[in-house]
């Protein structure tokens, strides 16, 4: 393979990426709908490093956004009258969200990863509701209350520049970390950590006598997936929201939608959650528009259907299809 | 400080009955899991259905829960045959993954049809037969112990029927030695559905039960909390054995109104979502140290 | 000193005992068979001898270290690779890929770089004869094919000891002396150190190994040069009395 032919699977990811930016720039009214899409594809691609790569369902997954978005909660509380700073404070911001999830992750990990299918989906179904229940019970953070930013925002940047960050700035950042999530993806796949993961993933006991250390590769797909989902959330979520309330960053509903957007798309591939993506958003809407309020209902069965017929889901159709054509090397 | 020994052993025996329905819903979980392998993740769903049950039981016809909970029986068992023959059955070859999604699937479609048809307000009603008195300890109402009495029941009937009853006795087959069983002529796919018929009634009728302790706020997002008791009772009593989470549903009953009790004592925490995170700690101090379950074999 | 020495062994499921007190050793350029009927406890044996299975009693030395309680993957990094008795491929990758994920964990100095792997894994297909099925995806094999690749595999590990397992079942007698061939030129080129296999198939134990260990109900019945055991009238018994039964 030369040095092009291993990026080929990012062009059409990219190329998609691209096209949804320009699509919201330059079409009336289509910004915030593009920013949806842009979200379920970002939000499906940090949640596909683990389920789909290792293939363990983490149940208690929004978690590690939750606290990705506290991370850059408590940066811009602590730091928004440190003007030198100036924009740094969000990339800070972004770093502390890396971490903070990234460490519970590694807590959560130490203990659920030793654990196999089932009672790992058992461990993470707690986590996330756990870890509420903690922060409102000793009242952290801000307890039930959450933490608010828009006026730190404001008093950092100026009030042109805070409404910036929340209606173009945040929704860039979520773009960008979907890029990089694709890239890390891919970078995966291509090396030995993905080796190891697909081999696990087909067969945990027989890699481990073929000299995997599955442990090992599963806590690196499940800490690089938490970080992944802690940035999304920091700029999602705090940096457009202006907040962080944990009854809705705990909210049980965006595990649902990650777990829905990778089977969609196809759980593994490279493609799979950015169409998977996409495509949710555009049903949400679409659905929305048509039955307010019904569309979980209308999902519900549809994720069913999937799972039962299609369970390598849009791309992994679609990958079938294009093997032993040219294509081949860019449907990944 | 004898009068907080009296609230507290109060508490525990309030906690122990409780512990009862806890007991049978896990039964539930805990009877799909070792017949089918598979961790049905709505269990809290089907909870919701049960308190559905009965509330409009009683709306509508006047029963109380103690005669509903045999409506609620029938509702699961045939709830679970329909699921199992749409969705688990042809599911049986698939990766865990994969059934774990689907068990999800199936718990928000349940709970948003539940949200369509009867609003997402709480409902809640209230069927008042008198107490008992034991002083000074507690006073208990007659409701919660007719509840006790209804799962140790249900219970007993169970464990009867798997010793005694041909069919039970093919369950237990199935359990211990899956390829064995086929051996021995029985129709493996016929238990399955019939194991996951009965572990979903289980669930739904134990659903029903719940409403005599918790008669207000039946709402479609009910069960989530209840999903996460579940798995902690059947980790803590062993995820394959039925009767030992029948158990360790009152040994959890106990600790989670001990606990909610101990936590209210400490100033500047709040006791309810101490209680819950305690649940979940003591999930994972379980898995940690005895990943089958305190009781579990293998 | 021994390759690899079994003190005791022993392994329960529930009431039942499969592996009894077994003690054993293996030394560096053996080729030894272990036989026996079904159920006698061959397999438990490979189990707890690459990891998968931890022993209730008894103790395993391997290369001078106690590797009783080790995880498979470590073992496997010492020198211990092996085949399944049920094949075990990745089915999700290719031929290529599954003998590559051999190379690239199967030993402590193993192929670090994702192309040496594949490269190693083209030479270890030509070397068993199945380079023309590399890109083929591995759940799309026979059974027998499978197991050839598991041969590969097993043999990228760079393993110090190969553990067979009824990896000539289903072939046919001709593929079974070629296979057997193959093996002995291994042992002697590759520097493998043994190559110990589990056979029902007479034939392929009768040219191959040296050494014949007999399990029999768990318990390791005798262990004797090939003519020797194979002729011995309890073996005869064991087997062909067993045979007769059924």
């Amino acid at each position: 393979m030369n040095r092009l032919e291993k990026f080929y699977p990012l062009f059409p990811v990219y190329f998609l990426y691209g096209a949804l930016f320009l699509f919201g720039q330059y079409t009336k009214g289509m910004w915030q709908a593009v920013a949806l899409a842009a979200f379920y594809a970002a939000l499906g691609q940090a949640f596909n490093v683990f389920l789909g790569m290792t293939g363990y369902v983490d149940f208690g997954y929004v978690a590690f956004m939750a606290l990705g978005a506290y991370g850059m909660a408590l940066t811009v509380s602590g730091l928004y009258a440190v003007t030198w700073l100036g924009g740094g404070m969000i990339l800070v911001g972004l770093l502390a969200a890396a971490v903070f999830s990234g460490c519970l992750s590694v807590a959560v990990g130490a203990i659920a990863l030793r654990l196999r299918g089932a009672y790992f989906a058992i461990a993470t179904v707690g986590v996330n509701e756990g870890f509420r229940f903690l922060l409102e019970g000793i009242k952290l953070w801000g307890g039930s209350e959450g933490i608010v930013i828009s006026s730190k925002l404001r008093e950092a940047f100026g009030t042109d520049g805070a409404s910036a960050i929340s209606t173009f700035w945040a929704d860039v950042f979520v773009f960008l970390i979907a890029a990089f999530a694709a890239f890390l993806t891919l970078q995966y796949m291509r090396s030995r950590i993905g080796y190891a993961l697909a081999a696990l993933r087909a067969d945990e006991d027989a890699a481990q006598v073929i000299g995997v250390n599955t442990t090992k590769y599963k806590i690196i797909a499940f800490i690089t997936s938490s970080a992944l989902g802690g940035l999304i959330g920091a700029t999602a979520w705090t940096l457009k929201l202006t907040y962080v309330f944990p009854a809705e960053a705990f909210a049980i509903h965006y595990t649902v939608e990650a777990i829905v957007i990778v089977i969609l798309g196809g759980a593994g591939t490279l493609m799979g959650p950015v169409a998977g993506g996409i495509l949710y958003a555009a049903l949400k809407y679409g659905l929305g528009v048509t039955f307010p309020g019904l569309q979980l209902l209308i999902l519900a069965p549809v994720i069913i259907a999937i799972i039962v017929v299609v369970p390598e889901g849009v791309i992994g159709v679609l990958k079938a299809k294009v093997r032993g054509t040219a294509l081949e090397k860019f449907i990944v | 400080m004898r009068q907080f020994w009296i609230q507290f052993s109060g508490n525990l025996l309030n906690g122990m009955i409780l512990g009862s329905v806890y007991g049978l819903m896990t039964m539930g979980l805990s009877l799909i899991f070792s017949v089918l392998k598979i961790v049905n993740v709505g269990h809290g769903a089907f909870m919701m259905i049960g308190a559905y049950v009965a509330f409009w039981m009683f709306h509508l016809l006047g029963l109380p829960p103690i005669l509903s909970i045999f409506i609620a029986l029938a509702v699961g068992m045939t709830l679970g045959y329909c699921f199992f023959q749409l969705v688990i059955r042809r599911l049986t070859a698939a990766a865990e993954l994969t059934t774990l999604l689907a068990t999800f699937a199936i718990g928000i479609l349940l709970e948003e049809s539940a949200r369509f048809l009867w609003g997402p307000d709480y409902r809640g009603f209230s069927w008042n037969v008198g107490r008992i008195m034991l002083p000074p300890i507690a006073i208990i109402p007659l409701g919660k112990i007719y509840a006790l009495i209804s799962s140790i029941i249900v219970a007993v009937s169970l464990y009867i029927w798997f010793k005694k009853g041909r069919s039970g006795s093919a369950i237990r087959a199935v359990m211990e030695d899956r390829e064995g069983a086929t051996v021995c002529g029985i129709n493996v796919d016929g238990i399955y559905a019939l194991s996951f018929s009965v572990g979903i009634g289980l669930t739904v009728a134990s659903g029903n039960l719940l409403t005599l302790f918790v008669p207000v706020g039946i709402n479609p997002y009910m069960g989530g909390v209840y999903t996460l008791k579940a798995f902690v009772i059947a980790v803590l009593g062993g995820l394959s054995s039925p009767w030992g989470a029948f158990f360790a549903g009152f040994l959890f009953g106990l600790i989670e109104n001990g606990s909610y009790t101990l936590f209210g004592l400490v100033p500047g925490i709040e006791p309810f979502s101490m209680t819950q995170f305690f649940a979940f700690f003591l999930l994972l101090m379980i898995l940690l140290w005895k990943p089958t379950g305190l009781l579990g074999a293998k | 000193m021994a390759l690899l020495q079994l003190n005791g062994v022993t392994k329960r499921f529930g009431g039942l005992l499969a592996v009894d007190h077994v003690s054993l050793e293996i030394h560096s350029d053996e080729a030894v068979s272990i036989v026996g009927p079904n159920g006698s406890g061959k397999t438990t044996l490979f189990n707890l001898i690459s990891g998968v299975y931890t022993p209730d009693e008894g103790t395993l030395i391997f290369d001078g270290r106690d590797i009783t309680r080790l995880p498979p993957y470590r073992r496997a990094h010492l020198g211990i690779g092996r085949t399944f008795q049920i094949p075990r491929p990745f089915g999700t990758l290719t031929v290529r890929e599954n003998v590559a994920i051999g190379a690239m964990f199967g030993s402590l100095g193993a192929q670090k770089r994702v192309d040496d792997a594949l490269k190693a894994a083209d030479e270890r297909l030509k070397l068993v004869g199945f380079y023309e099925q590399r890109n083929r995806p591995a759940r799309e094999l026979t059974p027998v094919e499978m197991k050839m690749m598991e041969i590969a595999r097993a043999l990228a590990m760079n393993p110090k000891l190969l553990l067979l397992d009824e990896s000539m079942a289903g072939m046919p007698p001709k593929e079974i002396d070629t296979l057997v061939t193959f093996l002995k030129s291994i042992k002697q080129k590759e520097g493998i150190a043994v190559i110990a296999m589990v056979e029902h198939i007479m034939r392929a134990v009768v040219n191959f190994a040296e050494r014949v260990i007999v399990l029999y109900q768990g318990k390791k019945m005798l262990e004797a040069p090939t003519a020797e055991a194979l002729s011995d009238p309890r073996v005869v018994d064991v087997y062909l009395g067993r045979e007769s039964e059924q």
